[in-house]
């Protein structure tokens, strides 16, 4: 009695289990939701590299400074401001609406970079 | 006062020709890197706590910060290396123009030190781009060297540049 009555649990939980797991990749698809992507910009040489970097709403930016330099990396807009990126460290920011971010360096403002966000 | 100007000016036209002078080593080099940050990180620690420009303020403190963090990257290498710092005519001509540009400073205040500081900035960062180009990448025989040449070169673009930009906003 107790055995059948964990089986049946069990079968419930497994087609429970499966029935999300079927269905989460359908609604994703069907919304058309894809996995966000990390995309990584280097700052090293008091320069953005790359300079230019396309990314879809949703998506992580990581600057890594790889310079010996105390870098940022501040959005014109104010969509993001990484304040001062010590050399070694890095920063992150995840990409909230689409458009075009140009952004720079406040410290070093020949540092340019930019982010078009789709 | 005008006369020091115009002898602090003659001297700046001058240093140029030494910074052309005969090849340098490893060792020269070493020592040209670390006397020109210590000359900026001096003039921008006179400047951060002389000035009651905000703007000026901010520049001396990226100068102090920036040419401290090259120094220090600077010494670790020669030192990694074993090469010692040797003193040469370049080196003592941009202590002597720094010494110069500092007892001078210390004359002026309010919008003449202001324009004084920065003018020396910009200065200074086209000559110490000038050597960087012509002199120290092109003699550093080391690799590690004149790599961190390569590096730290772009950072004084954009100082050169933000020396310019202050310059223009304190009028002449």
């Amino acid at each position: 009695m107790s055995a059948t009555v964990t089986r049946r649990i069990a079968v419930c939980l497994g087609l429970v289990a499966g029935a999300f797991a079927l269905a989460l990749p359908l609604f994703a698809a069907a919304k058309g939701e894809r996995q966000p992507v990390v995309h990584t910009v280097v700052i090293d040489a008091s320069s953005f590299a790359p300079k230019f970097m396309r990314a879809k709403v949703g998506d992580r930016i990581v600057w890594v400074n790889k310079d010996l330099l105390v870098h940022t990396a501040t959005a014109k807009r104010g969509a993001f401001d990484s304040k001062e990126i010590a050399a070694g460290k890095s920063w992150s920011y995840t990409v909230t609406a689409a458009g075009q971010l140009d952004y720079r360096c406040t410290l070093h403002p020949t540092m340019k970079g930019s982010l078009l966000v789709q | 006062m005008k006369l020091s100007t115009a002898a602090l000016a003659l001297a700046l036209l001058a240093a140029p020709a030494a910074l052309r002078a005969a090849a340098v080593n490893d060792a020269q080099i070493a020592s040209i890197v670390v006397t020109a940050n210590q000359v900026d990180v001096d003039a921008g620690k006179l400047a951060a706590s002389t000035t009651r420009n905000a703007e000026v303020k901010k520049f001396a403190e990226l100068m102090v910060s920036d040419h401290t963090a090259v120094n220090k990257s600077a010494v670790e290498l020669v030192t990694k290396l074993g090469v010692t710092p040797e003193d040469n005519p370049t080196s003592q001509s941009l202590k002597k123009d720094g010494d110069l540009n500092i007892t001078h400073l210390h004359t002026l205040h309010g919008a003449a030190f202001d324009r004084a500081y920065v003018d020396r900035e910009v200065a200074y960062h086209q000559q110490v781009l000038d050597a960087v180009d012509k002199v120290l990448i092109p003699g550093a025989s080391n690799a590690e060297l004149k790599a961190l040449l390569v590096k730290v070169r772009p950072a004084f673009v954009a100082h050169l540049e933000h020396a310019k930009a202050l310059q223009s906003s304190l009028g002449k």
